[in-house]
């Protein structure tokens, strides 16, 4: 980790021997070596001192509560056995549930005491120890020590994942994959806005920060994604899935690494965490190159973890948000957004909940933004939750001028990524830190808001002039402009201009089916066009015919619904029929399921006449 | 080389993200890891000259390296920066290039600090390219010119110092803003366009020519393509039979 730019060699084993434990690492084993020699002086020297600390330990082994001990064992157990049901179900309930009634507002044990429990297993410790960090950074405010020394593990970890003789042998449920690539990644970007400010650190917080510049740096953020990426050769795994290549066919290409499961999931999630980090740097076109590959639709893997499935597209929706690719945008977050609400009811209860509600609000702010800056008919039930939430603020979207980009703004900050900036303040060097501290630089979502604002004042800026064109078949610019601008002299161009603006704004390039991510097609946003003739302005509407389709389709499974209701009820009880039926039945002809005429009060409702009744809609539909 | 010869705009985006100018090698380089290897900035420094040259242009591989400076901020090379703004601000009215490249940029004088530089002409050109932008970007095109050929400060270094090696800029510029005419108008005044692509009257007649828009008395007429002469239409529902596999499905049974 030394050599900050070692990442992008392409030999495989130097690619990896970069992703050694960071020198601060390094120096923090050999501190931690030279204390357990004297250590082991000392014990020689006052034998009696050590039985007392050794008593403490055994002490404070003893105060952890049974039933921790007992899952710390059995959890302990089933990764050694790869046992994945049983390591699932720990990892996403025993331990939340552990936590709550022991843990709610301290850290978990130390790693190092509850190492006699696990036969000092140091494997199962790091992956303890990531655990650990990620309770203290979700529930207690992580110290300066808890960020590196959680660096420090981290790197451990992707250190024997990726430098072992060979693939090792663990495998880890994919939730827990996805949730360590994802803290990684949020933990960066957690340590970056911390250390973005000098101000308010002590001098033992700077001294820390002038040393170990290479903790959570960037290049170590990427080198560790784009080393998971290379060794399991995702890209390639997927290019040739979406080829339609067979399965061992895949798993060749994956290689010695790529085609176990923990190094290809691995190396998947890398790649969303790795659109993440661009997005955050800046860079969409990069991000979405990033995710060229990755099968999107919404029956691909990517669903099975629903966090990372609502992280990536939060991401994709953002990048073309920065393309000025509102329908691609709205396209996206849409799509997720349904998968999420047809969903909830399964995910409610996930210890993710919280986190995923969060983000999803923050893509309705930002439909809300992009059906403002691009009109056009999007999914109802989706609008109908945005209109519900923002409606005010459409409202004044909508209406355009000053107040409108305050409200841009408001909701792009609030929704927005936290963007981070690449370098950080100068720690090194106290001098240059104190100009730096007195004069910071433009914050990096401050740069990313002012670019956003721009391009929104442009694309809104047209709502007069089409409010206006809507009232006309025909109308000359100079007239236009009296309306407009009265008092300037090159009115006419003004409007104009404008003109040439609302125009650009209802064309944009959209991503078509079975296109890359990044390609596009030139399509039409808006309903109200215009062509002028010398200044004479004609417009064309074109009006869109009802749409039926969905009201049939929406009857139609209506009608559905309630038949299933009435075919799945039971049937009206004997004691009350049988006084009626003339001949009583024999058990045996009753039909094992209760049919339809029978139980209709005498309208004949059989399975032939729903067919009838959905042929005829399908008829009018088609 | 670009096409300066038709004023219409692009149908899809691949000429964009993958031009045809741009080599295997150069396609290897942005889509690996090699991307980052600083040992690759002057061959992708060199690429850039070429495009400036020969009026090629390759945003994603501009952006490779703004994304060198950006972690080799000791590295970064005013000249180079500035030739990258003014390749993507040519590059379209309404695209979203400019503010890419400038969302990988920190403001000036960071970027000058690291590299111990007390470049005045870059402190002054960074404001004024982003202003020029935001003129193109509102369509403000006679505006434009007259800031690009006023006597400010940044006009006048940018002229001086940086036109004389860009020999495609202006006449890139003109086609993308004769593209946002085109876009609106079927017909217009000649005048008007001479004020707005900054064309004397001697030569207007050529240069129409040059992008095959006629000329009828004092207008020009522009050919049809698709934008300038639209007409009222009624959007028809269109159903797919596979959106309705699910309803025939269930009729089925």
């Amino acid at each position: 980790m030394a050599d900050p730019t070692a990442f992008y060699e392409p030999e495989d084993d130097e690619l990896l021997s970069s992703l050694a434990v960071p020198a601060y690492g390094v120096s923090a084993h050999a501190f931690h070596d030279e204390f357990q020699h004297l250590q082991e002086l000392e014990q020689h020297a006052y034998p009696p001192s050590v039985a007392q600390q050794e008593e403490e330990h055994l002490a404070a082994l003893e105060a952890i509560p049974q039933d921790v001990k007992r899952f710390l064992i059995l959890f302990h157990q089933a990764i050694l056995e790869n046992d994945l049901p049983s390591i699932s179900n720990m990892y996403e309930s025993g331990w939340t549930k552990l936590t709550t009634a022991h843990y709610a507002n301290s850290e978990w044990p130390e790693a190092e005491l509850i190492s006699p429990l696990v036969q000092n297993d140091q494997v199962f410790l790091t992956l303890y120890r990531e655990l650990y960090f990620r309770h203290v950074y979700a529930r207690l405010q992580p110290t300066i020590d808890d960020r590196f020394q959680s660096y420090e593990n981290i790197c451990e970890l992707f250190n024997y994942l990726l430098n072992s003789d060979g693939p090792v042998s663990l495998e880890l449920p994919i939730q827990w994959i996805w949730d360590m690539l994802d803290e990684f990644v949020y933990q960066f970007q957690s340590f970056a806005q911390w250390r973005a400010n000098p101000k308010q650190k002590t001098e033992e917080e700077l001294e820390l920060l002038a040393e170990a510049q290479q903790v959570w740096s960037c290049y170590s953020v990427l080198n560790v994604l784009y080393s998971l990426i290379q060794k399991s050769h995702i890209d390639d795994q997927l290019k040739a899935e979406k080829e339609g290549k067979s399965p061992e066919e895949v798993a060749e290409l994956g290689g010695e690494y790529g085609s176990k499961p923990l190094y290809r999931h691995l190396g998947y999630f890398s790649l969303i965490c790795l659109l993440r980090v661009h997005v955050l740097l800046g860079d969409p076109t990069l991000a979405l190159q990033t995710v060229e590959h990755v099968e999107l639709s919404n029956t691909a893997f990517i669903t099975r973890i629903t966090a990372c499935h609502v992280m990536a597209y939060y991401h994709i929706g953002c990048a073309y948000m920065s393309l000025g690719r509102w329908p691609d945008a709205v396209k996206t977050f849409v799509q997720v957004l349904i998968f999420i609400n047809r969903m909830k009811q399964y995910h409610t209860r996930s210890y993710q909940y919280g986190a995923i509600t969060k983000q999803c609000e923050r893509m309705y702010a930002l439909l809300a933004i992009c059906t403002t800056l691009s009109p056009g008919p999007s999914d109802e039930s989706i609008m109908a939750i945005v209109k519900e939430h923002y409606g005010d603020q459409l409202s004044v979207l909508q209406r355009g001028g000053e107040e409108a980009l305050a409200t841009f703004k408001e909701l792009y900050l609030g929704a927005c990524p936290k963007y981070l900036t690449v370098n950080p303040p100068p720690y090194e060097d106290p001098s240059a830190l104190e100009v730096y501290a007195q004069n910071p630089p433009v914050d990096p979502t401050q740069r990313h808001l002012d670019l956003f604002l721009s391009e929104a004042q442009a694309v809104s800026g047209v709502s007069t002039v089409r409010n206006l064109l809507k009232l006309y078949t025909s109308i000359d610019a100079s007239k236009l402009a009296a309306f407009m601008s009265p008092d300037e002299t090159d009115g006419e161009d003004r409007v104009l201009e404008q003109l040439m603006m609302l125009k650009a704004a209802s064309r944009t390039y959209a991503r078509g089916q079975g296109m890359g991510v990044l390609d596009g097609e030139k399509v039409v946003t808006n309903n109200l066009d215009f062509t002028i003739e010398g200044t004479m302005v004609h417009v064309e509407e074109t009006t869109a015919h009802r749409r039926y389709a969905g009201f049939f389709v929406r009857n139609a499974e209506q009608a559905m619904r309630a038949f299933n209701t009435i075919r799945s009820s039971p049937l009206p009880s004997p004691s009350v029929r049988r006084p009626q039926s003339a001949v009583p039945l024999p058990n045996s002809a009753i039909p094992p399921k209760p049919s339809a005429t029978t139980i209709a009060n005498g309208v004949p409702a059989s399975d032939g006449a729903w067919q009838q009744v959905t042929k005829r809609q399908v008829r009018i539909v088609g | 080389m670009q096409d300066l010869s038709q004023a219409v705009p692009p149908k899809t985006l691949s000429e964009w993200h993958n031009p045809s100018s741009r080599t295997d090698v150069i396609r290897d380089l942005i889509h690996g890891v090699d991307r980052y290897n600083p040992s690759n900035l002057s061959f992708m420094e060199d690429y850039l000259a070429s495009q400036v040259q020969d009026g090629s242009y390759d945003l994603l591989a501009n952006l490779a390296i703004l994304k060198l400076y950006q972690f080799n901020p000791q590295l970064s090379n005013p000249d180079v920066i500035i030739n990258i703004l003014l390749k993507s601000l040519s590059a379209s009215v309404n695209g979203s290039d400019f503010n890419l490249s400038m969302s990988l940029l920190r403001e000036p004088a960071a970027i000058l600090h690291d590299i111990e530089s007390d470049d005045a002409r870059f402190m002054i050109l960074i404001p004024f390219l982003t202003h020029l932008h935001d003129l193109i970007r509102n369509c403000r095109f006679a505006a434009f010119w007259s800031e690009f050929n006023g006597g400010s400060e940044g006009a006048t270094i940018l002229r001086a110092a940086y036109l004389p090696q860009h020999p495609h800029l202006i006449p890139t510029l003109r086609v993308r803003f004769a593209t946002s005419i085109a876009s609106s108008f079927s017909r217009i005044s000649l005048i008007r366009v001479q004020r707005w692509l900054d064309l004397s009257e001697s030569d207007i007649n050529d240069w129409c020519a040059s992008v095959s828009w006629g000329i009828e008395g004092s207008d020009a007429v522009i050919p049809k393509n698709g934008d300038n002469d639209v007409k009222a239409g009624v959007v028809r529902e269109n159903v797919e039979l596979s959106q309705l596999t699910k309803l025939i499905a269930a009729a089925a049974y």
